[in-house]
């Protein structure tokens, strides 16, 4: 093999297959990830609706560099009040996926329980009127079509009524979710 | 139209990636900044999130991949004992992959992203890029065919696989999204590129560079054929299994995250094989890193990559994940392996190389030296300033500290990056300035010489 770069590459192909088998092919097969939930049922919005419009802004103004759609059950997001941990069904609608990898920002995955239209809509157009100390740019040069659109967006970003009350049993929390 | 010249392929990829270096880093030090002033340079086209996206896909498609495709347009020849298969297609596909680059800087500053980390370029600069890098790839496994020396070098092993692998990888990454069933399915298709996009490309060419450049710089010869072979199966063999590590505690079924935590894991052997292997070879060549900068690149570049391969496995590990996932610390570790390690050795590769093709030294000693200084002491205060506030503001989330609290306790660390970052940015320019001087300088002497020997004629 020393001698033989073909040799190499047929290996070196072979391994990469495997990889590609194990993390990006079986999944395919994963009814957990590919059917879903009642909660992403939600998210599979009409085309040309509001919330799928509002959706385009999300993505082309790149709101998902600084905040995730991913809740973990895990202390640093329940003690955050993050809400109902996210399900692999819940994505199903969601391509291109807005996961996020970073918060510099707070966690969407349900923004929609925690604030109403016009905070949101004050909040993108002067984000330190409504949280003093914030970083977020302005968003004031998005038209008014556009604003609209992006609000209705996040306000459709909620879990359904059972699986949120299903949530409040578990964490046997009674008082409304606020995450300032 | 396009030059025959020997070396010129290699000569002109360096100076492209020179040149997208500082475009890169100054998106890099924009977005840095936007964390002090979210209203500076705020608009529908340089937006915050527009600038960052700019910033990782241009530091990584344009400045490093083209500082590596320079390298092996001259170590692949002089390791197979040839000359470039074509250095006419090889000029071509570098005026081709910066017109693909520039469009898709031009696309993610007018909002069109697949939103892919490591892959944001839209599918029509997706599908252009896959034929530049394919004309590369196929320029260079023509040349390692023509060769006349028949071993290959263990370096060669590496710029194969990585040739073989980044397209491939290119494709499963940045597969249209109407076609993926769910949005995790392409949640774990985008890892694979973002995760691979590392480990089979930058990692692996990296490597190959420093195989290469430690014989070389130190004129010893390689500690352990043995031990090379091992870290290059080893690193083909786990880093593929590694993307699902980064939907770790989220929407993933267990099976999935463990068949991505175990081979990030074992990834500590083929790190192990390949530093044991490096540093057996500098045995006794120490002393030499005080004097030469590339050497001392090459050297700050592996005990970089040392450390981004202990955080990595320990960032897999889902206890450690659960406190630092999200948070500043991440940032940190991102720049370690593409700055801290492979942007060094690429640093060193052109200082060892470019003197080569243009005949000449390196025009000042002192700005190599300013450029090691700064890049170092800057990517030093960058990359603690976040491993810090990552680490505070991981245990603040888990505390409950209300999210805008915890946002303004980042404050005198995201100040802390951005100077780091001011630092490691300003070192650029050194290396941009002596390029520019020993290029010129190169021309100028080989004119005069040629005027000498036609007035001796």
């Amino acid at each position: 093999m020393e001698r033989k770069p073909s040799a190499v590459l047929i290996v070196a192909l072979i391994l990469w297959t495997f990889g590609v088998a194990g993390t990006v092919i079986l999944p395919l097969f994963d009814q957990e990830i590919n059917s879903a939930t009642a909660s992403g049922e939600l998210r599979n919005y009409p085309e040309d609706s509001a919330e799928a419009r509002g959706r385009e802004v999300y993505i082309q103004n790149g709101c998902q560099t600084c905040h995730t759609q991913f809740v973990r059950a895990l202390p640093a997001d329940t003690n955050q009040n993050l809400g109902p941990v996210s399900q692999g069904g819940d994505y199903k609608y969601d391509l291109p996926h807005l996961l996020g990898s970073n918060r510099t920002g707070p966690d969407l995955m349900w923004v929609g329980l925690k604030y109403n239209e016009d905070w949101q809509r004050q909040h993108l157009i002067d984000p330190q009127s409504t949280s003093p100390g914030s970083i977020m740019p302005s968003f004031d040069y998005l038209s008014n079509q556009e604003l609209d659109d992006l609000v209705a967006y996040l306000m459709s970003l909620k879990p359904t009524e059972e699986r949120l009350e299903e949530y409040k049993k578990e964490i046997n929390l009674e008082k409304p979710l606020d995450n300032n | 139209m396009f030059t025959d010249e020997k070396w010129s392929s290699s000569k002109n990829w360096f100076i492209a990636a020179v040149f997208w270096i500082i475009i890169g880093m100054s998106m890099g030090l924009l977005t840095a900044t936007k964390q002090i002033w979210p209203e500076l340079l705020n608009n529908r086209w340089t937006t915050y999130g527009h600038v960052r996206s700019a910033h990782v896909m241009l530091v990584i498609y344009a400045w490093l991949s083209m500082a590596y495709v320079g390298s092996m347009f001259y170590m692949i020849p002089k390791l197979a004992k040839t000359k470039v298969y074509s250095e006419k297609l090889g000029n071509f596909a570098l005026v081709f992959y910066n017109i693909v680059i520039l469009e898709g800087f031009f696309a993610l500053l007018f909002g069109q992203t697949e939103v892919i980390e490591y892959g944001e370029f839209p599918l029509w600069v997706d599908v252009q890029l896959l034929v530049a890098i394919g004309l590369v790839a196929y320029n260079l496994f023509k040349t390692v065919g023509q060769r006349t020396e028949k071993m290959l070098y263990v370096s060669l092993w590496y710029f194969l696989g990585s040739l073989l692998w980044l397209p491939l990888t290119w494709i499963v990454g940045n597969f249209p999204a109407q076609w993926i069933p769910s949005g995790v399915q392409q949640g774990l298709m985008g890892w694979f590129l973002g995760h691979n996009a590392i480990g089979l490309w930058m990692t692996t060419v990296g490597v190959g560079q420093i195989y290469y450049l430690l014989p070389k710089l130190t004129g010893r010869p390689l500690y352990s054929h043995q031990l090379s072979m091992i870290g290059f199966w080893a690193i083909a063999t786990f880093y593929v299994w590694n993307g699902p590590h980064h939907l770790m505690n989220g929407p993933i079924p267990g099976w999935i995250s463990k068949a991505g935590v175990i081979p990030s894991i074992v990834l500590l052997i083929p790190v192990w094989a390949v530093l044991a292997n490096f540093w057996g070879t500098m045995k006794g060549s120490w002393a030499q890193t005080r004097t030469s900068v590339p050497l001392r690149f090459t050297m700050a570049g592996t005990i970089f990559y040392l450390f981004a391969c202990l955080q990595g496995p320990l960032q897999a590990l889902p206890s450690v994940s659960s406190v630092i996932k999200f948070t500043h610390w991440t940032v940190g570790h991102a720049h370690m392996g593409p700055f801290g390690a492979f942007s060094f050795t690429s640093f060193a590769a052109i200082y060892y190389i470019l003197p080569k093709i243009v005949g000449r030294e390196m025009f000042s000693k002192r700005a190599m030296e300013a450029h090691f200084w700064f890049s170092t002491v800057g990517f030093l205060v960058f990359a603690f300033s976040l491993w810090i506030a990552g680490v505070v503001q991981g245990f603040a989330w888990i505390e409950g500290v209300p999210f805008l609290q915890t946002v303004l306790m980042m404050e005198p660390y995201v100040q802390g990056r951005a100077i780091g970052g001011t630092m490691m940015y300003v070192a650029q320019f050194f290396l941009a300035w002596n390029m520019y001087k020993t290029i010129k300088l190169a021309k100028l002497e080989k004119k005069q010489q040629a005027q000498q020997q036609a007035a001796t004629a």
